[in-house]
């Protein structure tokens, strides 16, 4: 990457004494450089598997209102397409991007050079591959029957493998340079990156290769479902958070020093919250409320999130700034989504909440609330900060950037708000003691089939101002890394 | 917290603390779960599935029928699940310790099916809803598992019939230990 | 929005920043300005320095209501309890189905009847009349625990033998729980083979003993013959 281009990192001006002189902005071009051809990988296939996700998310959309929708193959039917769509969009894009984020993140904050590159890519092939025949071997008629491991337990390996060479590695080698300074953003990088491996290893094998009996597949699995949302995706994207808030509004974080107890009551907490998405399932009364009290536990980190973040945000009219940056006003959308989807998971840990919403849309709502409103806002936020940093070359369409942004925003807030409303009158309807089948409003699918396509213009939109970008420059991106 | 070998040893112990505290110990009270006679001497619940129905929770399986159907019936002061005619009683962990991979389902886009066995009629009624669901219903038809017979009527093929019987083999209405049918 | 999405525009928009130069944090000045903030712990801003104090505060008041919640919901740990009404409903219906525990029984009687009639229920000759064998405590079981309970007197003839000797009214300090364990393994150990004592059946015995003093062995054998010698 040349080392004059508009890509090039803002400068502090204020560097205390006795900083080595050679870390100025030739160098940080450099640190960039060094992890753009992975981190470029990354998000295009990323891209490509949002792209895949939002076209069957219409289709099982329609479905639900519409069951004979594109019904003529078995491989079509409901259950399969669904499944597909799902893993797609968590394993597909938001991890695919944040294994890419998190690399660029940690390269930038540890001002390192990340030598070789190729590994990250290489483990990103084959996680790519994997999905994809994953993907297939469900269309052609082969899944289990829990969220998030429908994919065949054969293709663990593969993921598993992929991901200590394309996130665990590069955040150990990067968090263990030598240096005395530390972010939070590294911490939750490093906490993050550990987790996934290391708790999909394990449900794995309890699950899949050697079940354990009966019931306590779920509760495993409920285990691996709260660690995948709050500590692989919601932590990598606190991380982005606690980065570009400050660096874009050039303000320190509110009540920095809190951040810690933030850090670790999360990972302490999040863990056990599995039973509390399982109230009223088969497993001893004792487990179920393990998870309520950890479910409770989480207002501690919750609190303290809400000081740094919008202490920062309601400083030096923050909120209207970020407003007005392309970056930021994703990721304040995000964050105001992560705390409600945190505060909603609080409150509807109670017993006599959760009775009335389990199994309706309402969870759906939450789980979309924390998977896409905030982390996937987040993704984009970082991308439209990152990607010319990486490719030295701007954005080719501001009206593209607009529209990506309010289709995203209005699918998103019509479909949580929809299946939150819907599915808590669902739940008052059945605990009101209607039959089930009169609880179910058509108008709810519906409104899930207009989001689905608003979702999938602005997801158009995106990729097509970042493919745009990602093909113009790639050549002077090469040049720059062997100069 | 500059120490990243400290905070990688403290992610390991926040991870190991609900593997330890809930997986284990749960495993170490449920894990050796076996059936049980629902009176004593009599036979033990939940009853082994015959042949046809394994090869069913196969198909069952393989259609993500556990997008929309749970198998789980709550308590009754946790949902109406007993009052909607779901179960005669609450689910308990030793209803599932055949089965291979539980399919609890997280989400009710159709109704509950732990006990569809003991409400279903008959192969017919089973049939006839999964090749032509009522009007109005969001499932869809599985005309893949039915072919024509020679007096032009559909019958389900191989995979219907083990799927129907699957259905059929669903079934909670014994008495268990842990939660007894009343009488 | 419109100007921003540009990656250089900051450098020419001034803003008015908090600490960092007009041109925003660098990477290395963000991860420096944060470490001096971690270890000073003081934010400029004042208020905020309680905070540490309230958080140990909330997590007090956390530790507290998690225990107290998980004493009230979690069914004992209990592995087979999955209904958090099922144990309330068992209590409304009444105490629990009584058990005799044949351990327990043992227990009681080494600690409150061995003394005179020996471990072996065999009793001392001339002193002490045997259990084991004894028409006394087999059949109709209100005779043993009314003779726990109330105590005895007189002149006793058990297996051919007198004895005479007083015994104390035992039953009067214990439980029904209790008396009904000691009456059950009394009746079931040694080779007796008479049926179990519930402690229902102790506390209606209670009832109709009331206060009143030791029996003599006449006495009980005018309500209660002895089904054989």
């Amino acid at each position: 990457m040349s080392q004059e281009t508009p890509n090039s990192r803002p400068q502090g001006q204020g560097r205390p004494q006795g900083r080595p002189a050679d870390a100025g902005s030739p160098r940080v071009s450099r640190v960039d450089a060094s992890v753009a051809s992975p981190v470029k990988f990354f998000f295009a296939s990323a891209l490509l598997w949002l792209l895949v996700s939002s076209v069957l998310a219409v289709i099982t959309a329609v479905k639900l209102h519409l069951p004979g929708f594109l019904n003529g193959c078995e491989h079509m039917t409901f259950g399969r397409l669904d499944a597909v769509q799902r893993n797609v969009f968590f394993y597909g894009w938001a991890s695919n991007a944040l294994i890419g984020l998190n690399l660029w993140l940690l390269s930038a904050l540890g001002r390192f050079e990340f030598r070789n590159g190729w590994i990250a890519t290489l483990g990103g092939l084959i996680w790519n591959l994997a999905l994809t025949a994953g993907v297939v071997t469900v269309l052609l008629g082969s899944q289990n029957a829990f969220e998030l491991l429908e994919l065949p337990r054969g293709l663990a390996p593969a993921f598993f493998v992929a991901f200590l060479l394309a996130a665990l590695w590069p955040a150990v080698a990067f968090a263990r340079r030598p240096t005395s300074q530390v972010f939070v953003s590294q911490w939750y990088i490093l906490g993050a990156s550990f987790v996934l491996p290391v708790v999909y290893l394990l449900t794995q094998l309890m699950v899949l290769w050697f079940p354990t009996n009966g019931v306590l597949q779920a509760l495993v699995h409920s285990w691996f479902l709260q660690n995948f949302l709050l500590l692989w995706l919601g932590a990598s994207a606190l991380a982005a958070v606690y980065y570009f808030l400050p660096k874009e509004l050039g303000t320190t974080l509110n009540g920095y020093y809190l951040t810690t107890v933030g850090f670790w009551t999360l990972f302490l907490f999040a863990g056990w919250t599995g039973p509390a998405t399982l109230l009223g399932s088969p497993l001893p009364l004792w487990i179920q409320s393990s998870g309520v009290v950890a479910a409770v536990m989480l207002l501690i980190p919750l609190t303290i999130t809400t000081i740094n973040f919008f202490g920062t945000l309601s400083r030096d009219s923050g909120w209207s700034r970020s407003w007005n940056n392309t970056t930021l006003r994703f990721v304040a959308f995000g964050l105001v989504a992560y705390t409600l989807a945190i505060a909603l998971q609080i409150v509807f840990s109670a017993r006599s909440l959760n009775a009335v919403v389990r199994f309706t849309a309402f969870t759906a709502g939450q789980q979309q609330l924390l998977a896409y409103a905030f982390v996937s806002m987040v993704i984009f936020g970082a991308a439209y900060f990152i990607l010319p940093r990486l490719t030295g070359a701007f954005w080719p369409s501001a009206k593209l950037v607009h529209l990506h942004f309010w289709s995203c925003a209005l699918a998103v807030v019509g479909s949580v708000a929809g299946s939150l409303f819907f599915g808590w009158t669902q739940g008052a309807a059945l605990a009101a003691g209607k039959p089930f089948a009169e609880t179910v409003a058509p108008q709810s699918a519906l409104l899930g089939t207009v989001c689905a396509v608003l979702f999938l213009i602005g997801h158009a939109a995106f990729a097509i101002n970042a493919f745009g970008m990602l093909t113009s420059c790639s050549s002077s991106t090469d040049e720059g890394r062997h100069a | 917290m500059k120490n990243l070998n400290l905070i990688l040893a403290g992610v390991f112990f926040t991870v190991a603390a609900p593997f330890g505290g809930l997986l284990l110990s749960g495993h170490a009270q449920l894990g050796a779960l076996g059936r049980a006679p629902a009176e004593e001497g009599g036979p033990l619940f939940p009853a082994k599935e015959p042949g046809l129905a394994i090869q069913g929770r196969q198909v069952y399986l393989e259609l993500g029928c556990v997008a929309c159907h749970t198998q789980q019936v709550r308590p009754a002061g946790q949902g109406k699940d007993i009052a909607q005619g779901w179960g005669v009683r609450p689910s308990v962990a030793r209803d599932y310790v055949l089965q291979s991979q539980v399919a609890l389902g997280n989400r009710r886009v159709g109704p509950d099916l732990a006990n569809y066995g003991a409400r279903a009629k008959s192969d017919a009624e089973i049939a006839a809803h999964l090749s032509a669901p009522a009007a109005g219903s969001s499932m869809p038809a599985y005309a893949f598992l039915f072919s024509p017979a020679k007096d032009g009527s559909l019958q389900p093929n191989e995979r219907g019939t083990a799927l129907i019987a699957y259905l059929k083999s669903l079934r909670q209405d014994y008495s268990s230990p842990e939660a007894k049918l009343k009488q | 929005m419109n100007d921003s999405h540009r990656p250089n525009d900051r450098h020419r928009r001034p803003r008015a920043s908090y600490n960092a130069g007009p041109e925003g944090f660098s990477d290395g000045r963000l991860v420096e300005v944060h470490n001096q903030l971690a270890r000073d712990k003081e934010e400029p801003s004042e208020g905020f320095s309680l905070l540490p104090v309230f958080v140990v505060f909330l997590f007090c008041g956390f530790g507290f209501w998690a225990g107290l919640y998980l004493t009230r919901n979690s069914g004992d740990f209990n592995p087979g309890s999955f209904d958090l009404d099922a144990p309330r409903a068992v209590a409304d219906n009444g105490p629990k189905e009584f058990e005799p525990d044949p351990a327990k029984g043992e227990k009681l009687f080494v600690a409150n009847c061995a003394s005179c009639h020996q471990p072996t229920g065999l009793g001392v000759a001339g002193a002490f009349p045997p259990l084991a064998g004894s028409p006394w405590v087999a059949g109709n079981e209100e005779r043993l625990i009314k003779i726990i309970l109330a105590g005895l007197a007189g002149e006793i003839e058990v297996k051919g033998a007198k004895y005479n000797a007083a015994m104390p009214n035992i039953g009067a300090g214990l439980k029904d729980a209790q008396v009904a364990h000691i009456a059950t393994y009394v009746r079931q150990a040694w080779g007796n083979t008479a049926g179990p004592v519930t402690d229902a059946k102790v506390a209606e015995v209670r009832k109709k003993v009331g206060s009143r003093g030791a029996y003599s062995p006449a006495d009980v054998l005018i309500e209660y013959p002895l089904e054989t010698k």
